[in-house]
């Protein structure tokens, strides 16, 4: 596996076997493969390491069958074992430098990330992608508090590696995270736990394309010029990471309430207002 | 001053205001030292502006977030705009943030002085009123211009005793003390205030309330200036209702002659 495709990944597919019980694991990732997904990551906090290295060795002969990248989360040591693509790192695991000593520059390596700061500094300490989230609230990883799509909206702006946003993504929810400014996304148990993981992988796809294939728009954005793929009002409050602040919104000079962002599309040339209340006399 | 609170209330556009002191949000060095002041101004009302959200930077920097917490009276200011249409507009947004529909209509025309625009925010006024919003508009300190501002259908009056953070004090006494005297709504004063003691001279001349904001922000402790006005509007207002003496020319004895070991019999 060359490092030139596998950035191109869109839809990055982690295990959970909590998530399908009586289910196999090679049948649920085959199909998940079939389905789409290009990336594909070993995560198994609870196993022993006999365990991780069968279900290991399984993954690695599978999504080299489908010529997809194989991701082993938290042991380099373990990735290097299985000839696997590369290790993807927590923010408590060893530091990026450490790894790459490791592994070599051939290998992937990945890191979460749950601020712009540590976002930035994954890029500056050499990862080769990030994943950005939990954008919502999942049961995968409890208790850790949702960075929102404001952060997406941040890492689309700002961070220049590939960055995949993960964590409570379904596809009921999907289109405020690629409206946001995510290309690539993560899901577990929206794909995992599905009935038919080959048709939700699918639809995730349709979506994540769908988002591509928007064309960007000139629009005055408080005075500023933005070219931004969004059609409506509420994409591009989404797109600007604003939606946390209480703004009111003018289009073209006519006021737009909340209640009707959804609905307010975009075309190109418009001028958008977004103003708040500070401090005055 | 409890008594007074219950049985003469300031009422703006139909809402009892149990405290005389509209507090100015601008300016403060920091939220923390904002609230602490605001919790001891003892104000209900406060007043804020309006911006264009910081596109670069997700951090919220809205004044909501620091006061939602309070049972507060919201009054948004126009600042910013030089003709009737851009503070219409900026009501207009202001209101559709959904925090009532007061507005103070602050229209300046030249930046050196921040002065208010008569002709312009008397526009504004009588556009505003037709929109049902709750108008407060800051005026010069023009006795009919404040009358056809109340005509056109302001809520209350907002002279200004001197230009905007000037903290000149009361310029025109004179003035103020007709226009409190012949308004049929509250007459409040706003902007040039300096001190404690211009609150006071305010409400002496008859103003129903004062707004102030840079005297209280920018003193050297904020929270403890938010104090001293809060209890100088109080005495001024107490001052007011009790009635104070003419002024004389010549001294007046605090006791009476008769009796006196010394006898006044002017020069021996």
């Amino acid at each position: 596996m060359g490092k030139k495709s596998w950035a191109d990944f869109e839809l990055y597919v982690i295990t959970g076997e909590n998530n399908h019980p009586g289910k196999q694991l090679a049948d649920v990732m085959e199909q998940a493969l079939a389905g789409g997904a290009d990336i594909l990551q070993l995560r198994n906090k609870t196993g022993s390491k006999a365990e991780l290295l069968e279900q290991g060795k399984m993954l690695r002969e599978l999504t080299a069958a489908y010529g997809v990248p194989f991701i082993v989360n938290d042991h380099p040591d373990l990735a290097i074992e299985l000839s696997a693509d590369g290790v993807h790192l927590g923010q408590e695991d060893m530091p990026i430098a450490e790894a790459r000593r490791l592994l070599g520059n051939d290998r992937i390596i990945g890191i979460s990330t749950h601020s712009l700061e540590q976002a930035l500094a994954a890029e500056r300490d050499g990862a080769d992608y990030i994943g950005v989230g939990p954008v919502y609230p999942t049961n995968t990883k409890p208790g850790r508090p949702a960075v929102t799509t404001n952060f997406v909206a941040d890492a689309a702006r700002h961070v220049a590696i590939p960055f995949v946003a993960i964590g409570g993504i379904t596809l009921g929810n999907v289109d405020e995270v690629l409206n946001a400014g995510a290309s690539r996304i993560c899901a577990v148990s929206a794909i995992v736990g599905s009935e038919s993981p080959d048709e939700a992988c699918r639809y995730f796809l349709d979506k994540i394309n769908a988002a591509k294939a928007l064309q960007p728009i000139a629009l005055t954005v408080n005075g500023r010029q933005e070219r931004l793929p969004v059609q409506t009002l509420e994409g591009l409050v989404l797109r600007l990471g604003q939606r946390h602040k209480r703004c009111v919104a003018e289009v073209d000079g006519e006021l737009i309430p909340y209640g009707k962002w959804k609905h307010t599309e975009l075309r190109d040339g418009m001028t958008v207002e977004l103003v708040h209340f500070v401090g005055g006399g | 001053m409890m008594e007074d609170c219950e049985n003469n209330p300031l009422v703006i556009g139909g809402v009892k205001l149990r405290s005389r002191f509209l507090f100015g949000t601008g300016r403060f060095p920091n939220p923390g030292v904002l609230q602490a002041a605001l919790e001891q101004s003892g104000a209900e009302v406060i007043t804020f502006a309006i911006r264009r959200v910081n596109l670069d930077s997700a951090q919220d920097d809205s004044i909501l977030q620091h006061v939602t917490d309070r049972q507060l009276h919201y009054l948004p200011n126009t600042s910013g705009a030089s003709t009737a249409e851009q503070a219409v507009r900026i009501a207009r947004l202001s209101r559709a943030a959904g925090l009532g529909s007061w507005i103070k209509v602050e229209i300046s025309g030249d930046p050196r002085t921040l002065l208010p625009d008569p002709i312009e925010t008397l526009r504004a006024v009588e556009q505003l009123a037709k929109e049902g919003f709750t108008v407060l508009p800051y005026t010069s300190d023009d006795p009919l211009l404040c009358r056809r501002l109340e005509d056109a259908g302001a809520s209350a009056i907002m002279p200004g005793g001197s230009p905007i953070g000037s903290g000149l004090g009361i310029l025109n006494p004179y003035n103020l003390e007709l226009i409190a005297s012949s308004s049929k709504v509250p007459v409040i004063v706003d902007a040039g205030i300096g001190s404690p003691k211009d609150a006071a001279q305010a409400m002496e001349l008859g103003a129903a309330g004062v707004l102030a904001n840079t005297p209280v922000a920018k003193a050297n402790d904020p929270v403890l200036m938010a104090r001293a006005f809060k209890l100088a509007i109080e005495a001024g207002r107490l001052s007011w209702l009790a009635g104070r003496i003419p002024r004389k020319r010549y001294a007046s004895a605090s006791s009476d002659e008769a009796g006196s070991l010394y006898p006044a019999g002017g020069m021996v």
